[in-house]
């Protein structure tokens, strides 16, 4: 029975975020949370292993208490158990002190033959997560996955590289992190949406971890945001175009090989 | 044994009301909506009367996200080049800040938030894709094929109805069921919005405008004030948008804004969101039966909206609908009761209150607000006495009782006829 | 006048690639008398080209309005699963 965990992140629908015409700052008060979309990827890879093997699914958030909702969208679709690390001691942590602390609740957990990640997150786009949870737990991993296999004690990963795929045997425990669209992410059900919700979620906070505080957060934080500049897209030049034209761009994006028919 | 005592299917006014009455008052409780966050989905005109959800939260003035309160009522008649507006403003609605503008993907979100708290289970995101039905008792819904089980399955789920219509519950929609809703959110500053309505702290306007100038089409306009945007929209009866044939309904909003007193009210605007809704206008004639072996059926899904040219309203219905509800299925539960006798108790509730009482005082209504006089000639009639007695023309004037029969001959009303049709709209309004 | 696309670009929808909860019957439109869909839908998701009916269900905001339109038996109408369709912002 394989042991699985999947790191999840509540993010800002990117669609919702719009930029203040004034202060040309972001304006994300307006936006819906959702699930870091590629995180949605990692857990359809996580679900389809345990369909296949067998297995029990973890999910895993380092957020504030309403990131409870991200979680339970995860136990909606199949994950088994929901976990939610909240302190305010780990509030303002970049990504060194987030796998730090992600990586001692795994072990706290007892550790996990796999660990799912997004490849990375919308709202920074940095990567580092999944790469660093390895890191901190001294395991093998993969990056950028786009399916994933198992036979026993390896898993079986592919993933695009340019012009090819490239297939790895990676040893047990390792972590993964999971491309956008790598998958169809299952719906919910009702059934299980009203489990999940009656389940709830186990909140896991410094009094467990034991962390010292000048290790994690803010504190914790080697990077510091100097400045954040909105890039402003200038209006793009619009050409009204009638159907003879549309035939011909089609004609040459069909040439250029951009379009198939 | 069920899974739950309820279940309600959609978290409107009328789900969320009842959920949040049977929640307190202990029972187990599950509301389901097809958005998430619950109410996402759910658009109306925007302005609530709020006086029944003082009985389940006596505090939702200062916690509901409203938008204005209203203390100004107008009602415009519009023709091509003039408007003829009655404005109504009252200290009397600022002392009793009973209706309120509000954004329902900000209000519903947070009437399912109190059903919660309240101790519902609340389920966003799921479509519920039938109802389960045996021995011709409702016992539950289902979805993905599971059977989700209650003593008592409330029907909100608004005017389309698909639930109750596919279990033929409810006869299927027809064109003379619905009016067209089509709306647009225009942004504007505070500081605008108050400037060009002559408002103040947090002060609001309700217009309703009836459309005078697209030939055949029964077109109904409104226009109401939120904190920083404006809901502004139009209203077309099915049947009549089918009987012209030829106008795009996405273009009946823009004629409206171009007209030349509205233009004015959102220049510089941004519209921010589109959006459209069918408004169940029907009255008696479309309401199902209300109630039968463990369902009930509320707000727009029974049927229970109103308009009568001054006031278009729903919320309310749909929030008292929603409470005689949750009475009933609390009683019920008490008696252990849910078969269709003992929950015509529901029924009986609704006619003790305005919402069916409205419905039965005003059944002929239709005939009032659809009457194709009331667009295509009462406003030019008001146009033209207008003009004939407040236009300086170097003309002798006429006394009012010569300027009312000239304007009328010009417009082929016939003495006798026009009188009849004023006495019956009198006898109906 | 602004142009309906442009309107609808207000909306936020989060579309439902594998799963169209509108379906039309080519064959019955096909010998549709009126066509009223097209006048009637506030989404403009009913177009004519060269004289067919061209439905698309990706701008749909879920009113119903085409159910009751379609006298003709050819619209199959349902809401889409799982919280997917247009998202009211303000609503």
């Amino acid at each position: 029975m394989l042991k699985m965990a999947v790191m999840i992140k509540q993010v800002p629908d990117s669609q919702d975020i719009t930029i203040d015409p004034v202060t040309k700052t972001l304006n994300r008060t307006q936006a819906r949370n959702i699930v870091n979309p590629p995180d949605m990827n990692a857990l359809e890879a996580a679900l389809q292993l345990k369909d296949k093997y067998g297995g029990e699914i973890t999910v895993i958030t380092m957020g504030p208490p309403m990131a409870d909702s991200a979680l339970l969208e995860c136990t909606s679709r199949g994950a088994d158990k929901a976990v939610l690390v909240t302190d305010r001691v780990f509030a303002g942590a970049d990504t060194w002190p987030t796998s730090f602390t992600l990586a001692t609740t795994a072990e706290y957990l007892g550790g996990f033959d796999i660990i799912f990640c997004g490849e990375e997150t919308t709202d920074s786009s940095t990567g580092h997560v999944g790469p660093g949870i390895a890191e901190f737990l001294g395991v093998e991993q993969a990056t950028y996955i786009h399916s994933i296999d198992y036979q026993d004690p390896y898993f079986i990963v592919e993933r695009e590289i340019e012009g090819a795929v490239e297939t790895l045997k990676i040893g047990k425990p390792a972590v993964v992190t999971v491309v956008l669209n790598a998958n169809n992410p299952r719906r919910p059900t009702l059934k299980r949406k009203i489990e999940a919700f009656r389940k709830g979620v186990t909140t896991i906070t410094n009094k467990e971890l034991k962390l010292r505080p000048e290790c994690v957060g803010l504190k914790g934080s080697p990077t510091v945001v100097k400045d954040m500049k909105t890039m402003v897209d200038k209006p793009k030049d619009t050409v009204k175009i009638g159907p003879e034209e549309i035939t011909k761009v089609v004609e040459v994006l069909y040439q250029r090989g951009i379009v198939k028919c | 044994m069920s899974d739950f005592d309820a279940i309600v299917v959609g978290a409107g006014n009328a789900g969320s009301s009842a959920a949040i009455y049977m929640a307190s008052k202990g029972l187990n409780v599950l509301l389901v909506d097809r958005a998430d966050p619950p109410g996402a989905k759910n658009l109306s005109g925007g302005v609530l009367w709020g006086n029944d959800l003082a009985q389940i939260l006596p505090k939702w003035q200062s916690e509901a996200p409203l938008e204005r309160f209203i203390n100004n009522k107008k009602l415009g008649f519009l023709t091509e080049k003039s408007s003829f507006m009655l404005d109504f403003k009252t200290q009397i609605f600022e002392e009793n800040k009973v209706g309120y503008t509000v954004l329902r993907s900000k209000f519903d979100p947070w009437l399912a938030k109190k059903a919660k708290e309240a101790g519902a289970l609340v389920i966003p995101g799921i479509t519920v894709e039938s109802l389960a039905i045996k021995d011709r008792k409702v016992i539950g819904i289902v979805e993905s094929g599971d059977t989700i089980t209650a003593d008592v399955t409330l029907l909100a789920e608004g005017v389309n109805a698909r639930l109750a219509i596919e279990a033929g519950l409810k006869r299927p929609l027809r064109d003379s069921d619905v009016s067209l809703g089509i709306k647009e959110i225009i942004k504007l500053s505070p500081q605008k919005i108050e400037d060009r309505f002559n408002l103040k702290n947090n002060s609001g306007v309700a217009s309703e405008y009836i459309l005078g100038f697209l030939g055949e089409l029964n077109v109904g306009g409104f226009l109401y004030t939120n904190k920083d945007s404006l809901s502004l929209g139009v209203v077309v009866p099915m049947e009549n948008l089918r009987e012209n044939g030829i106008t795009h309904s996405y273009d009946l909003i823009e004629m409206f804004k171009e007209h030349p007193s509205i233009a004015p009210l959102i220049e510089g605007g941004q519209v921010a969101e589109y959006g459209a809704h069918l408004i169940p206008e029907g009255g008696l004639e479309m309401m199902p039966k209300l109630y039968g072996n463990g369902y009930m059926i509320l707000g727009d899904a029974a049927g229970f909206a109103f308009s009568n040219g001054l006031v278009l309203q729903g919320m309310n219905y749909a929030i008292l609908s929603g409470i005689k509800a949750g009475e009933t299925a609390v009683e019920a539960k008490l008696r252990n009761n849910f078969s269709e006798q003992s929950l015509s108790a529901y029924e009986e509730k609704l006619n003790s209150t305005y919402v069916l009482k409205d419905l039965k005082t005003f059944k002929d209504i239709r005939k009032v607000t659809n009457n194709p006089m009331m667009y295509n000639t009462y406003p030019k009639l008001l146009e033209s006495i207008m003009l004939e007695t407040l236009w300086e023309r170097g003309q002798p004037k006429k006394k009012i009782r010569d300027v009312l029969s000239s304007c009328a001959s010009n417009l082929n009303m016939g003495r006798i006829k026009t009188l009849r049709e004023f006495y019956y709209i009198y006898r109906r309004m | 006048m602004m142009d309906i696309k442009e309107r609808l670009g207000t909306l936020k929808y989060d579309v439902d690639k594998e799963y169209a909860h509108i379906t039309v019957d080519e064959k019955i439109c096909e010998k549709c008398p009126h066509h009223f869909c097209v006048m009637a839908c506030p989404a403009q998701c009913y177009t004519l080209q060269n004289g067919k009916l061209i439905f698309n269900y990706e701008d749909c905001v879920e009113c119903g309005t085409c159910s009751i339109a379609c006298d003709q038996g050819s619209v199959t109408w349902h809401y889409p699963k799982a919280g997917k369709g247009v998202i009211y912002k303000f609503g």
